[in-house]
């Protein structure tokens, strides 16, 4: 279970496309260097279920999405620019 | 108001607009009426690929650079039996039990791949660097080797049981359930008239019972019958013979017993004939030998009786029967060690004469002579022969040439016939005091004449010369089988 200042993320990818692969390696990265021990990962593949799309309105892949802590939040693209990733998360403030 | 309030289409339009431009995004999702929504890749046709991969019996994962795993395929979850959402994000170490494989570009290695959490199962890992984007990744092919293992295990224990059946000394057979042989050892095959691999076990092996009891056991199965009852029940030691010339007068004893599969399914059965000849020969060896020990006891029983008895008639006082007894027994041992020694095949007659004779003869020889041909006593004479020596060096001693310190005794023989054979011995003492005819008719004398006529069927002459007495005995020495089995010693009492 995540703790009570854990991050449930969810990321949207399809397939191997190169900016789906870079997303997931930027996001662990990410993680492991600024939520370690307290993040939560899933990779959701649309191209095996494109339906999953429906849940979070997903237009673009890849797309990050933060369930937890609440608000809801989102981010697209490939999670190369870490600053960005850290704002949008809120895991710094601006 | 919150952000997840409303459909983000609107509010993120501007966004996903910006990501496409920038390049950040690689795919959109669209609404395709019915069917639902639909990804559509912005870049490359990396589809077919896709299909090709997604569709591969082998497992198949991409890892980047630390070695995190970034997409597995369908068979990959297959595999592991988990689905891809539990693998991606999980170091590709974490597959493998134990020791993960060496990822060496083009080489393939084995591994142990864990499978439902603490299952594993033997996969070859094959691996390859990639530049997917800006990222260097492993792709890495995971080949399943349980059914090659499997096919091997089984190959590994065919050539077992074939090298075991090989091996086997006795004949062993494996029959199908329908009675088919499948696998004959060596022997098997040897007794066969035909070979038995193919053939029903009653054809290959038509069998007949060893005794009455078993032939009624037998009985009771048509052939039919029988080969279904051999390959499926168990069946334990029927003495049986197998019909045919080729094992004519050989014994075996017929045994069967279930074989089962992995399942514990029986799918036929392992029956063995193993051969009894040698053993009911040797237990009919051991029958014989032990009556034939048992006769030859109560003889020795009989023959000490009757000496014992006349010994006790003859004799005037206990101090001459103890010595004549004693003397009588020491003769008696000493032709049972002789037919022990020869394991009751028999002896020369000039060896026996030196056994028999050794207490009377001086060093030198000279004061009693052998000579004679060579020729086998039967084993039947050893003991009545050695008794009538007894008596005749007895007499000698008392009486005869070996009463005085200059006389001697020429003993010779010649042999005559040739199937037939008889021998003719003489017993001649020279040198002791003068005898007076009819003086010396004792009850050695009479024993002497008794064993030559009862116990080996020949005839005795005796000459009271002034010189010397001379024994003149005469007896068959031919095949003893052909001869009536004498007890020794029968004609003492």
């Amino acid at each position: 279970m995540i703790e009570d200042d854990g991050y449930s993320l969810r990321l949207y990818v399809a397939g191997q496309t190169p900016r789906s692969i870079a997303a997931i390696a930027n996001l662990k990265k990410i993680c492991e260097q600024h939520l370690p021990g307290r993040y939560e990962i899933e990779i959701i593949d649309l191209m095996k279920d494109p339906a999953l799309a429906m849940r979070h309105q997903i237009v673009a892949i890849p797309t990050l999405i933060r369930q937890l802590p609440e608000p809801l939040k989102r981010i697209i693209g490939d999670l190369s620019n870490t600053e960005r990733v850290l704002v949008g998360l809120d895991i710094r403030p601006n | 108001m919150p952000r997840d309030a409303k459909p983000p289409l609107f509010e993120d339009a501007d966004e996903t607009v910006q990501a496409i431009h920038q390049g950040d995004i690689d795919a959109v999702v669209v609404m395709r009426g019915l069917e639902g929504p639909q990804v559509i890749l912005l870049h490359g046709a990396e589809e077919p690929y896709r299909v090709l991969v997604e569709r591969m019996s082998d497992g198949a994962l991409t890892a980047g650079p630390d070695g995190v795993i970034l997409y597995v395929n369908d068979r990959l979850c297959e595999l592991t039996g988990y689905p891809s959402t539990r693998l991606v994000g999980r170091h590709l170490a974490s597959l493998f039990a134990g020791e993960p494989p060496k990822l060496v570009p083009e080489v393939t290695a084995e591994a142990s791949l864990f499978r439902n959490g603490d299952d594993t199962m033997p996969v070859a890992v094959w691996s390859r660097s990639i530049s997917i984007g800006d990222t260097t990744a492993t792709l890495v092919r995971l080949t399943d080797l349980s059914i090659h293992r499997r096919a091997e295990q089984i190959a590994a224990a065919e050539r077992f049981a074939r090298s075991v059946l090989e091996q086997a000394t006795e004949a062993v057979v494996v029959l199908s359930p329908d009675g088919h042989i499948t696998h004959a050892s060596w022997r098997a095959e040897q007794l066969a008239e035909q070979p038995p691999v193919g053939r029903m076990f009653s054809e290959a092996f038509p069998l007949e019972a060893q005794n009455t009891t078993d032939a009624g056991m037998l009985a009771r199965f048509s052939t039919e019958s029988l080969d279904t009852m051999l390959a499926t029940r168990p069946f334990h030691g029927v003495e049986v013979k197998l019909r045919g010339e080729r094992n004519a007068g050989s014994a075996f004893l017929l045994s069967a017993g279930p074989l089962v599969d992995e399942n514990k399914d029986n799918v036929g059965s392992i029956v063995t004939l193993t051969d009894m000849t040698e053993r009911k020969r040797a237990e009919e060896q051991l029958t014989t030998m032990v009556a034939e020990l048992n006769h030859r006891v109560k003889n020795i029983l009989a023959i000490v009786q009757s000496v014992a008895a006349q010994t006790v008639r003859s004799s005037g006082s206990l101090e001459n029967f103890a010595d004549a007894f004693t003397g009588r027994l020491k003769a008696l041992a000493i032709a049972h060690d002789i037919l022990t020694h020869t394991r009751w095949i028999g002896i020369g007659l000039s060896e026996l004469l030196t056994a028999v004779l050794a207490p009377y003869r001086s060093a030198d020889g000279t004061r009693v002579s052998l000579a004679g041909p060579a020729i086998l006593l039967p084993a039947r004479t050893v003991v009545p022969l050695s008794m009538v020596l007894h008596e005749m060096a007895t007499n000698a001693v008392k009486y005869g040439a070996l009463s005085t310190r200059r006389g001697n005794i020429d003993i010779s023989w010649r042999v005559s016939g040739f199937i037939d054979k008889s021998i003719e011995l003489i017993w001649q003492e020279r040198g002791g005091p003068e005898l007076k005819a009819g003086a010396a008719a004792g009850f050695g004398t009479r024993l002497i004449d008794r064993v030559i006529s009862h116990d080996l069927d020949g005839t005795t002459k005796v000459d009271f010369d002034p010189a010397g007495v001379r024994w003149t005995i005469a007896f068959p020495v031919g095949d003893p089988a052909a001869k009536r089995v004498a007890v020794p010693g029968s004609a003492m009492a």
